[in-house]
C-alpha cells in the first residue's frame, strides 16, 4: 500500500461531478419517501432531475475532455472507504460519452414513462426505482477504481431486478427479476475475484494503478483477470452462455426495457472492457476470447431473433445481438468501433423499444405480432418511428447504425479476425431478416388482434407526452451516425476518442473498408428481400393468418427453446445445487451427522443398562465383590508384580 | 466502574421483572427496552475502562476483571442494540418473564465478551445458555430442542472449563484477555487448543457441529432467536479472536487447512440447504452457517485485512441476522405461519414491512454498498492475498447461491399474487419499524463508511 | 515376656476374616454391624501390635480414630437398622433392595 498511486484525471474540485451523480439519488429518496404526496408529480420531479443531471454533464464537457498535465480528464477525489482504497468521481471521454447518454436518453425515457405509467398503482415507486438505476448507472461509469465500479455493477443489478419485477404479483414478472438478479451476480463475484488478483498485485483497486504496470501481473494472471472480468461483461451484457436472463427481463415495463435492458446498464459490459482496455491489449489471449464470444453473441442472437413472436423479445435478442457487436468491437481492440456502436444503439434502439411500447400500449398490451397487424394505417406515426429505427439498426447507408456497424465489422478484419469480420457480415443479413419481419408482421396486412387498436382511445394516455421523446430520438436515430462519424480518422467521433485509446497503426487488410460496407450491404438487401417475399407481397398479406400459424408450428425445436441454453443451464446449475442441498437436509444432517449423536447416545445408554444390572440392591453381594477386588488386589501384588515392598 | 455496572444493570433489570406483581405486556416492555437501552449507553461510553476484582491466588490467578477490548467493544455494542430492537419488538404471552429472560441473556454475554479472565468467560459461557434453554422450554412446544441445545453447548461448554482450567495450571493465570505478552507452549498446549477449538466449533456452529442449530432457531421466539443469531453465535468467533488467535497462533497457523477447510464446507452446505428449505426460519439459519464459514476462513488466515474484513462481517452479520429474524418473526405474528409454500403476495398489502424486509435481505446477500458486501470483500481481499485462492473461488460460489436463496425467501414471502386464506393485516407499526430501523441504518452506515469497525484492528495484529 | 508379632498378626488375619465371613454370609443386618466392628478390631489389634513393636506411638493414635469412626458409623448404621425396621417390620438385608438399579 506504499506503492505511488497513479490517479487517471487531472485532481481538481469538480462540484458540478458530484452534483451530477447525487441528484439522481435525490431525486430516488424523495420519489420514494414522498410517493403518496407526490402523486403524479414525482414523474416530473423524476424526469427534472434526470434532466438537469444532463444539463450538468453537457457543462462538464470542457472538464471531462481536458488535457492537464499528461491526465485526460477530470478526477474528484471523494473520501477514503477503508485505509488505503480511496474513492472517486473519474470523467474522462469514455465516462462522458456513457454519462451523456444515461442522463440523455435516460430523461427522454422519464418522461415517455410519465404516459406509459399513467395510472398504475405504484406510480411514484416506478420513478423512484428508475431514478435509482440512474444514480447507480452513473456510480458505475463514474467510479475511479474497480470498487466503486463494482458497487455501481451491483445496483444497477438491483435496479434492474426492482424494474423487472416491477409487477412483483405477477409470479413470472418475480421469477424473471430472480433470475436476472443471480445471473448478473456471477458476473459481480467474477469481477470480485478480478480485484482481488489487482489489490494482490498493485495493492490498489485505482484505475490509474491498474493499468499503469500492466506488466506486473505476468501473462497467465493477466488472462485470469481478463477472464474474470469478461464474465462479469458477459453476464451484464448478456453474452453467450449467460444470456438468458435478458429475455426474459422483458416482464418489466417497456420503458425500463428501453433504458436499462437496451440503451444503458447492458451496455456496461463493453463499458468495462473499454475501460480496462490496456489490460486488454496487453493480452490477445483475452481479446481473442472476448471478440469469439461476442461474434457468437452476435450470430447467435440474431437467429434466435427470427423465430420469435413477441415484439419485445425479438428486440430484445437483437440488443443481445447488437451487443455482441459491440463486445466483438472492443474485445479484438477496436474500442472506438465498439463505443460507436454502443453510442448509436441506445438512441435506436431505445426508438425501437418506445416505439413498440405506443403499440403495446394502445392495444392494451398485447404483444404477440401474430395478433398485430395493419399497424401502419392505424398508427402511422409508431410505423414511421419503428421503420427509421429498422433502417437505423439494419445499417442501411446513411442511418446512425450503418456507420457505427461498419466500423466494427471492419475492425475485427482489421485487428486480423477474419471469422469474426464474417459472423458480423452474417449477423448484418440476418438483422435485417428479423427486423424486416418484425415490421411487415405488424405493421402490413390486416388487423388480426381483437383490442382497442386506436391509441387516441385508451383510457389513460395523453399521445403527446409519449409522443414527444419518440420524435426527439427518430432525429439522432437517422442522422446522428453521419454527422459525428462520417470521414474515417478525421471524423469529430475519431478525434474525441483519438486521446483516450491512442492511435493504432495497423497493416492494412487485403479487403478495403468501401468494399465492406457494400458486401455488407448485399447482405442486408438479401435478408430484407427474405422477409419481403415471406411477408410482404400481395399474397403473403392476403393468407397472413393461416402463413403465421403454419410458421409456429413448424419452427424448428432446437430455435423454440432457444437452442437449450435454458435447459442446460438449469440441470447442471440450478438442478445440482437444489439436489445437493435436498441431500443434506434429508439425509446428511438427520441421518450422518445426527445419527453419529445418536449413536453415540445408543452406547452410552447400553453400557449404563450392562453396568446397571451389576446393582443389585443385595448388601451381601457388595460385600463380597468387595471381598473378591480386595482379594484379587493382594493375589496381584503377591504373585504378579513380585511381592508388596 | 461503569463497566462492571454495564453488566449488573440487565441483571438486576430481570431480578426487578421477575419482582413485578402483574404481568402487564407494556409495562414489562417498556421498563425492558429502558433497561436494555441503558445497557447500550452504559456499553457505549465505558469505552474501554476497566475494573477488576482478585477472585483466585491457588492453583492459578483468577480474576473478576472487566473492560473492552476493541474487539469486544464492537460485539457489545452491538448485542447491546440487538436486545433494545429485539425487547422493543417483544409481542409474546407472559411479556414479563421472557423479558427477564432476555436481559438475563444480554447481561450473561456482556459478562462474556467484556471478561478480561478466562475463567470468569468459562463460567458466563455456561451461564449464557441457560436463560435460552428456558425460553426453548416455557416458549415453545417441543421441548427436545431445548436439550438438544443444552446438551451440544454444556459439552462444548465442559470442554472450555477443561481448556481454562490446564491453561491456568500451565500458565499460572487466567487473567489474560486482551494481554499481548501471553503465549502457550509445551506439551499440553496443543490439547488446550484443541478443547477451545471445539468448543468455539460448536457454538459458532461450524459444520458438521452444527445441528443443534436450525432446530434451536427455528424454535426459539423471534425476539430471543434475533440476540442468540445474531451475537450468541458470535461467541465462538470472538473467543477464536480473543484467546485462540491471541495465545495459540502457531497452532492456528497449523490447523489453519483444516479450519479453512471446514469453514468452506459450512459455507457451501449451509448454502445449498438454504436454498431448499421451505421453512423462512431455517432458510435464515442456514444461511448463518454459511456465513460464519467464512468468518472461521478469515480468522484462520488470519492476515490483517481478513480479520479486519471478520471484524466487519461479525457485526455485518449480527445486523442483519437480526433484522431478518426480527422480520421474519413480523410475518409469523402476522400470517401464523412461515412456510414459502404458504406464504406470498405481503408485499402488496405491507409495503413497508417488505422494504424493511427487502433490505435486509438484500444486505444478508452482499448486494454491494451494504455492509455484508464490504465484510465480504476485505475478508475475500485478505484471503487471496495470502495464497488460498481455492477458498476465494468457493465462497464466491456460495455468495451467488446466497443470492437466489434470499431471493427465493424474499419473494416467497413478499411477491407473486395474494394467498386467499392468509389472514390480511396491518403493516409495520411505528413501535416495530422503530425495531428494525436501526438495524438498518447500521447495514447503510457500515456499507457506506466501515472505517471505525476497521481500527479495531489495528493494534491486535502484528 | 512379649507374645511375638506374628501371633498378633495372625490373631487379627483370623477375626478380620471371621468380620468378612460375617457380613457375607449374615442376614441379620445387627450382625452385619457386629462384623464390621470384629474387622476394625481386627485392624486396631494390629495398630496397637506394631505401635508396640516399633515403639511407634502414630498407630496408637490411629486406633483412636479408628474406634471414633467406628463408633459414628455403628450409630449410623443402627439408625438405619431402626427406621428400616420401622418401615418394613423386617430385618432381612436380603429384602431390603431400594438401591437395586
Amino acid at each position: 500500500m506504499n506503492a505511488v498511486h497513479h490517479v487517471m484525471g487531472a485532481d481538481g474540485s469538480y462540484p458540478l461531478l458530484v452534483a451530477l451523480w447525487l441528484l439522481p439519488l435525490a431525486g430516488a429518496i424523495a420519489c420514494w419517501a414522498f410517493g403518496p404526496q407526490l402523486k403524479t408529480a414525482a414523474g416530473w420531479l423524476a424526469s427534472a432531475v434526470v434532466g438537469a443531471s444532463f444539463v450538468l454533464v453537457a457543462l462538464s464537457w470542457g472538464a471531462g475532455t481536458q488535457h492537464a498535465g499528461g491526465a485526460l480528464g477530470a478526477h474528484q477525489a471523494l473520501f477514503s472507504w477503508i485505509p488505503g482504497f480511496d474513492l472517486g468521481l473519474l470523467l474522462d471521454p469514455l465516462s462522458l460519452l456513457w454519462a451523456l447518454i444515461i442522463t440523455g436518453v435516460g430523461f427522454l425515457i422519464h418522461f415517455y414513462s410519465m404516459g406509459y405509467m399513467d395510472g398504475d398503482r405504484a406510480y411514484a415507486r416506478f420513478f423512484a426505482y428508475m431514478n435509482f438505476f440512474v444514480f447507480a448507472m452513473l456510480t458505475l461509469v463514474l467510479s475511479d477504481n474497480f470498487v466503486g465500479l463494482l458497487v455501481g455493477w451491483g445496483l444497477v443489478g438491483l435496479a434492474s431486478y426492482f424494474l423487472i419485477g416491477f409487477w412483483f404479483e405477477r409470479p413470472i414478472a418475480a421469477a424473471a427479476a430472480r433470475k436476472a438478479f443471480v445471473l448478473n451476480v456471477v458476473g459481480d463475484v467474477a469481477i470480485m475475484f478480478a480485484i482481488f488478483a489487482i489489490v494482490a498485485t498493485v495493492h490498489s483497486t485505482a484505475f490509474g494503478d491498474a493499468f499503469s504496470a500492466t506488466g506486473a501481473y505476468g501473462p497467465g494472471l493477466l488472462f485470469v483477470i481478463c477472464v474474470a472480468l469478461f464474465i462479469g461483461a458477459a453476464a451484464k451484457s448478456a453474452q453467450i452462455p449467460l444470456h438468458t436472463w435478458l429475455p426474459d427481463a422483458m416482464e418489466g415495463p417497456t420503458p425500463v426495457s428501453a433504458l436499462i435492458h437496451a440503451a444503458t446498464m447492458v451496455t456496461a459490459g463493453v463499458y468495462l472492457i473499454a475501460r480496462c482496455a490496456p489490460l486488454w491489449n496487453a493480452s490477445h489471449d483475452a481479446q481473442l476470447l472476448a471478440g469469439t464470444i461476442g461474434g457468437l453473441t452476435a450470430v447467435a442472437g440474431a437467429i434466435l431473433g427470427c423465430a420469435q413472436w413477441d415484439i419485445k423479445r425479438i428486440l430484445a435478442y437483437s440488443t443481445m445481438s447488437q451487443i455482441g457487436y459491440m463486445i466483438m468491437g472492443v474485445g479484438v481492440g477496436a474500442y472506438e468501433g465498439g463505443v460507436a456502436h454502443f453510442f448509436t444503439h441506445a438512441f435506436f434502439k431505445a426508438q425501437l423499444f418506445l416505439a413498440s411500447g405506443l403499440i403495446i400500449h394502445a392495444l392494451a398490451d398485447e404483444q404477440d405480432i401474430r395478433r398485430m397487424g395493419g399497424l401502419r394505417t392505424k398508427m402511422p406515426f409508431a410505423f414511421w418511428a419503428i421503420l427509421t429505427g429498422v433502417l437505423s439498426i439494419c445499417g442501411i447507408p446513411g442511418f446512425s447504425g450503418f456507420f457505427s456497424k461498419d466500423r466494427v465489422i471492419y475492425g475485427a478484419l482489421q485487428h486480423g479476425h477474419p471469422w469474426l469480420y464474417a459472423a458480423g457480415i452474417v449477423t448484418a443479413g440476418l438483422t435485417a431478416y428479423y427486423m424486416f419481419r418484425l415490421l411487415f408482421v405488424t405493421s402490413l396486412g390486416e388487423y388480426r388482434g381483437d383490442a382497442a387498436s386506436d391509441s387516441a382511445h385508451h383510457p389513460h394516455a395523453p399521445a403527446w407526452i409519449m409522443g414527444v421523446p419518440v420524435g426527439v430520438l427518430i432525429v439522432p436515430t437517422v442522422a446522428i451516425g453521419g454527422v459525428l462519424m462520417f470521414g474515417g480518422d478525421d471524423s469529430p467521433w475519431a478525434r474525441y476518442f483519438a486521446p483516450q485509446f491512442g492511435a493504432q497503426s495497423l497493416p492494412a487488410p487485403a479487403i478495403s473498408e468501401g468494399l465492406t460496407s457494400i458486401v455488407v450491404l448485399l447482405f442486408v438487401i438479401a435478408g430484407f428481400a427474405i422477409a419481403w417475399w415471406r411477408y410482404a407481397t400481395k399474397a403473403a398479406q392476403a393468407d397472413a393468418v393461416a402463413r403465421l400459424a403454419r410458421e409456429s408450428a413448424r419452427m424448428p425445436a432446437l430455435l423454440t427453446n432457444l437452442f437449450y441454453f435454458d435447459a442446460v443451464l438449469d440441470l447442471l446449475f440450478v438442478r445440482s445445487a437444489q439436489l445437493f442441498g435436498t441431500l443434506s437436509a434429508r439425509v446428511f444432517d438427520p441421518h450422518i451427522i445426527d445419527g453419529a449423536v445418536r449413536e453415540l447416545a445408543f452406547v452410552t445408554r447400553t453400557a449404563g443398562v450392562f453396568v446397571q444390572s451389576l446393582e443389585t440392591g443385595l448388601v451381601r453381594a457388595y460385600a463380597l465383590i468387595l471381598a473378591l477386588g480386595a482379594a484379587g488386589f493382594i493375589v496381584y501384588y503377591a504373585l504378579v508384580a513380585g511381592g508388596l515392598h | 466502574m461503569l463497566v462492571l455496572a454495564s453488566i449488573l444493570l440487565p441483571i438486576a433489570g430481570a431480578a426487578l421483572l421477575s419482582a413485578l406483581p402483574r404481568d402487564d405486556r407494556n409495562v414489562s416492555r417498556a421498563i425492558g427496552t429502558l433497561v436494555a437501552a441503558a445497557t447500550f449507553f452504559m456499553v457505549l461510553f465505558a469505552g474501554n475502562q476497566e475494573w477488576s476484582f482478585r477472585w483466585l491466588s491457588r492453583p492459578f490467578v483468577a480474576a473478576f476483571h472487566f473492560g473492552a477490548t476493541p474487539v469486544s467493544f464492537w460485539l457489545s455494542l452491538m448485542l447491546a442494540l440487538c436486545t433494545v430492537c429485539a425487547i422493543a419488538a417483544t409481542k409474546l404471552p407472559r411479556t414479563r418473564g421472557f423479558t427477564a429472560h432476555m436481559l438475563m441473556l444480554e447481561g450473561s454475554m456482556l459478562g462474556l465478551f467484556l471478561t478480561r479472565d478466562l475463567l470468569t468467560f468459562a463460567l458466563f459461557w455456561d451461564l449464557m445458555l441457560i436463560p435460552v434453554f428456558f425460553v426453548l422450554v416455557g416458549w415453545s412446544d417441543r421441548p427436545a430442542t431445548a436439550w438438544r441445545y443444552l446438551i451440544y453447548n454444556f459439552s462444548a461448554g465442559l470442554l472450555l472449563l477443561l481448556a481454562t482450567a490446564a491453561f491456568g495450571i500451565i500458565y499460572g493465570s487466567t487473567d489474560v484477555i486482551g494481554r499481548s505478552d501471553v503465549h502457550l507452549l509445551g506439551s499440553w498446549a496443543p490439547w488446550i487448543f484443541a478443547g477451545f477449538t471445539v468448543a468455539f466449533l460448536v457454538k459458532t456452529p461450524v459444520w458438521p457441529l452444527h445441528t443443534w442449530m436450525p432446530p434451536t432457531y427455528a424454535d426459539l421466539p423471534a425476539p430471543m432467536v434475533a440476540v442468540v443469531g445474531a451475537v450468541q453465535s458470535k461467541a465462538g468467533l470472538y473467543g477464536f479472536i480473543a484467546i485462540a488467535l491471541a495465545f495459540m497462533p502457531d497452532y492456528l497457523r497449523q490447523y489453519s487447512g483444516l479450519l479453512i477447510a471446514l469453514g468452506a464446507i459450512s459455507l457451501v452446505y449451509g448454502a445449498a440447504v438454504a436454498l431448499v428449505q421451505q421453512d423462512a426460519k431455517r432458510i435464515v439459519a442456514y444461511s448463518s452457517l454459511s456465513h460464519l464459514g467464512l468468518i472461521l476462513i478469515a480468522i484462520a488466515v488470519g492476515n490483517t485485512l481478513a480479520l479486519q474484513g471478520a471484524m466487519v462481517y461479525i457485526v455485518a452479520h449480527g445486523l442483519f441476522s437480526a433484522a431478518l429474524f426480527m422480520l421474519v418473526g413480523y410475518v409469523e405474528e402476522r400470517e401464523g405461519t412461515r412456510s414459502l409454500v404458504r406464504l406470498g403476495g405481503l408485499g402488496k398489502t405491507n409495503p413497508r414491512l417488505a422494504g424493511a424486509f427487502c433490505i435486509a435481505c438484500l444486505a444478508a446477500l452482499g448486494l454491494p454498498g451494504l455492509a455484508g458486501f464490504v465484510g465480504e470483500l476485505i475478508i475475500l481481499i485478505g484471503v487471496y492475498q495470502a495464497g488460498y485462492v481455492w477458498p476465494a473461488i468457493v465462497t464466491l460460489v456460495s455468495i451467488v447461491l446466497a443470492s437466489a436463496y434470499f431471493l427465493r425467501l424474499y419473494q416467497g414471502i413478499m411477491n407473486g399474487p395474494e394467498v386467499e386464506d392468509l389472514p390480511v393485516r396491518h403493516d409495520l407499526t411505528w413501535v416495530e419499524g422503530l425495531a428494525v430501523a436501526p438495524l438498518l441504518a447500521g447495514l447503510v452506515l457500515v456499507g457506506v463508511q466501515p472505517h471505525a469497525i476497521l481500527t479495531a484492528f489495528a493494534g491486535i495484529v502484528k | 515376656m512379649p507374645v511375638a508379632i506374628g501371633n498378633y498378626i495372625a490373631l487379627s488375619a483370623v477375626m478380620f476374616f471371621l468380620g468378612v465371613a460375617g457380613v457375607i454370609l449374615r442376614r441379620n443386618p445387627l450382625v452385619t454391624l457386629m462384623s464390621i466392628e470384629l474387622m476394625f478390631n481386627a485392624a486396631n489389634l494390629l495398630f496397637m501390635a506394631f505401635a508396640r513393636a516399633w515403639l511407634a506411638n502414630a498407630g496408637q493414635v490411629f486406633a483412636f480414630l479408628v474406634i471414633t469412626v467406628a463408633a459414628a458409623e455403628a450409630a449410623i448404621g443402627l439408625a438405619i437398622v431402626v427406621t428400616t425396621f420401622r418401615d418394613e417390620k423386617n430385618v432381612d438385608v436380603d429384602e431390603i433392595r431400594l438401591m437395586r438399579g
